[in-house]
């Protein structure tokens, strides 16, 4: 009676092929975990599922369960806290929602006076495309599933994909696991490196925007795309290209004859509870662009006015992506812990199963024993 | 009729109140403002912008950006703004020196266009302290 040859399965895919060769080998088939399907990324822990069988005896079982306890108090707590960064991320969105909401409004309206006039602004002059400027948004952390593998995933390919268009390029790397990769691979050309730091603000978004502003101006680039994680729900977020520069005065917000844009939609998300569980509801809020003064004088030419919205826009695209990487970022680290945590736990029951078992194998053989004895001497 | 003045960055609201008059750097000179102002829409200059609240004057530094003005509502949407009063006087005296000598060791267009933006905004930052004292 010994479960020498059970094995342990910490992982949130449970296989079909792994969950065989496990029941053929173990008298009962106690490490089968529920699919869990739903993430599609694996746990931090999968790492540790080789195929480890384990000689245990009756204390080696309790510290196993007494280890696998902790494991699941931490993934617990790094859930828990997840969740509340989501909710900080999100209140930084409401903050900036005053500024985005006027310009959008003011942008519109400068639009509308320039529909007749051919503009001409350094950010949306439009250039023969020879080198490409790449910003990849990445995390700090890990332990978030696939969350900076997926974007990073997302950079190779799209930089395959220049190489093979005969186009240098250059990467601008916002994150620290995004630095630590680019710094692996001296072989791609990086022009900086970045920290994203806990909460975005201006200041990181401007130091993004100076650089690639720069880097534009002065010619050096004549296209940048920026590559974030776009925030779809909790459990859904999509690595995208956006094309930063050059900006189009023409496309990117609503014109004359109501073709739209994309600046007047402002997405935010929003936390809630719902049935005790924590969801994000993501509002679209149309923002409403009224007319103001039709008198409105420019102080300098329109172009120069342009000139100096251009930036803003430039700016709080860019914090816009950083916010919406964190967000995914912190609620793709929410579900892969919310799954390890159900993946402890189901081990930690599994486990106990066994431990009590064998356990009572032992009190058993006890008995028998005592009672053997008592016979032998009658 | 009273003014209000509201100054916004991506992050927040820096000022949303009542004034009796602003001065506002624009990329054509500065520019004072009072009640009844001509509806105008301005480009706003790295630069400082003063407020006065009955006999009290404020600066604040703000780092480029664009203004609307009409119907006694002034907008002005920068890129950061700080308080003069929020800045600290050592550090930003610092900033100021380690980007004058960035712009002396600038080469080639780009970093020269970099280093004077950010020799401007340092510029700008001690020039809203001095400008209190």
């Amino acid at each position: 009676m010994s479960c020498s040859n059970l094995t342990m399965w910490v992982s949130s895919k449970p296989s079909l092929s792994e969950a065989s060769t496990l029941s053929s080998r173990s008298f009962i088939t106690p490490f089968q975990l529920p699919s869990q399907s739903s993430s599609p990324t694996p746990n931090p822990s999968s790492r540790s599922s080789s195929v480890t069988p384990i000689h245990c005896n009756l204390r080696e079982l309790r510290d196993r369960i007494g280890s696998v306890k902790n494991t699941q108090k931490i993934t617990e707590a790094m859930k828990l806290v997840a969740a509340a960064k989501v909710r900080r991320a999100q209140e930084a969105v409401v903050n900036g929602r005053p500024f985005s909401e006027t310009l959008v409004e003011v942008l519109y309206n400068i639009n509308e006076q320039l529909q007749t006039d051919d503009v001409e602004s350094p950010l949306t002059k439009v250039r023969p495309v020879k080198k490409v400027a790449l910003v990849v948004v990445t995390g700090d952390r890990g332990l978030c599933g696939g969350f900076n593998n997926f974007l990073i995933k997302k950079a190779e390919a799209r930089i395959a994909e220049l190489k093979s268009l005969g186009l240098s390029y250059t990467v601008i790397s916002v994150g620290k696991k995004g630095n630590s990769y680019f710094l692996r691979r001296p072989y791609i050309p990086v022009d900086k490196f970045l920290e994203g730091g806990n909460l975005p603000t201006a200041k990181e978004a401007q130091a993004i925007a100076d650089d690639v502003f720069s880097l534009f101006v002065s010619e050096e680039v004549d296209k940048v795309e920026l590559l974030y994680t776009k925030f779809v729900s909790l459990v859904k977020s999509n690595p995208v290209i956006h094309t930063l520069l050059p900006l189009s005065p023409k496309g990117e917000i609503c014109d004359i004859n109501g073709v739209c844009v994309d600046a007047a939609e402002d997405e935010f998300f929003r936390l809630t509870t719902k049935e005790g569980k924590l969801t994000v509801e993501r509002d679209s809020v149309r923002t409403e662009t009224l007319d103001f003064s039709p008198i409105l004088q420019f102080e300098q030419d329109p172009v120069q006015i342009l000139d100096a919205l251009l930036p803003l826009y430039l700016n709080s695209q860019i914090l816009r992506a950083l916010q919406e990487s964190l967000a995914s970022e912190l609620a793709a680290r929410m579900s892969a812990m919310s799954s390890a945590t159900d993946n402890a736990s189901e081990l930690k029951k599994n486990l106990s199963m066994v431990y009590n078992r064998k356990r009572q194998a032992k009190i058993t053989g006890e008995i028998l024993e005592i009672v053997a004895g008592a016979n032998a001497l009658s | 009729m009273t003014l209000n003045l509201c100054v916004l960055t991506p992050n927040r609201i820096v000022w949303d109140s009542e004034v009796k008059e602003i001065i506002l750097s624009t990329n054509s000179g500065q520019i004072g403002i009072l009640p009844n102002h001509a509806p105008i829409a301005t480009a706003v200059d790295i630069g400082i912008l003063r407020i006065r609240l009955q006999d009290q004057w404020l600066t604040m530094a703000l780092m480029g950006g664009f203004a609307r003005i009409g119907n006694n509502e002034i907008t002005v949407l920068v890129n950061d703004a700080e308080k003069g009063s929020d800045i600290d006087p050592q550090e930003a005296q610092q900033t100021l020196e380690i980007a004058e000598v960035n712009l002396s060791k600038a080469e080639g267009k780009r970093q020269t266009i970099e280093a004077n933006l950010a020799l401007r905004r340092a510029r700008t930052r001690v020039e809203a302290i001095n400008m209190m004292s």
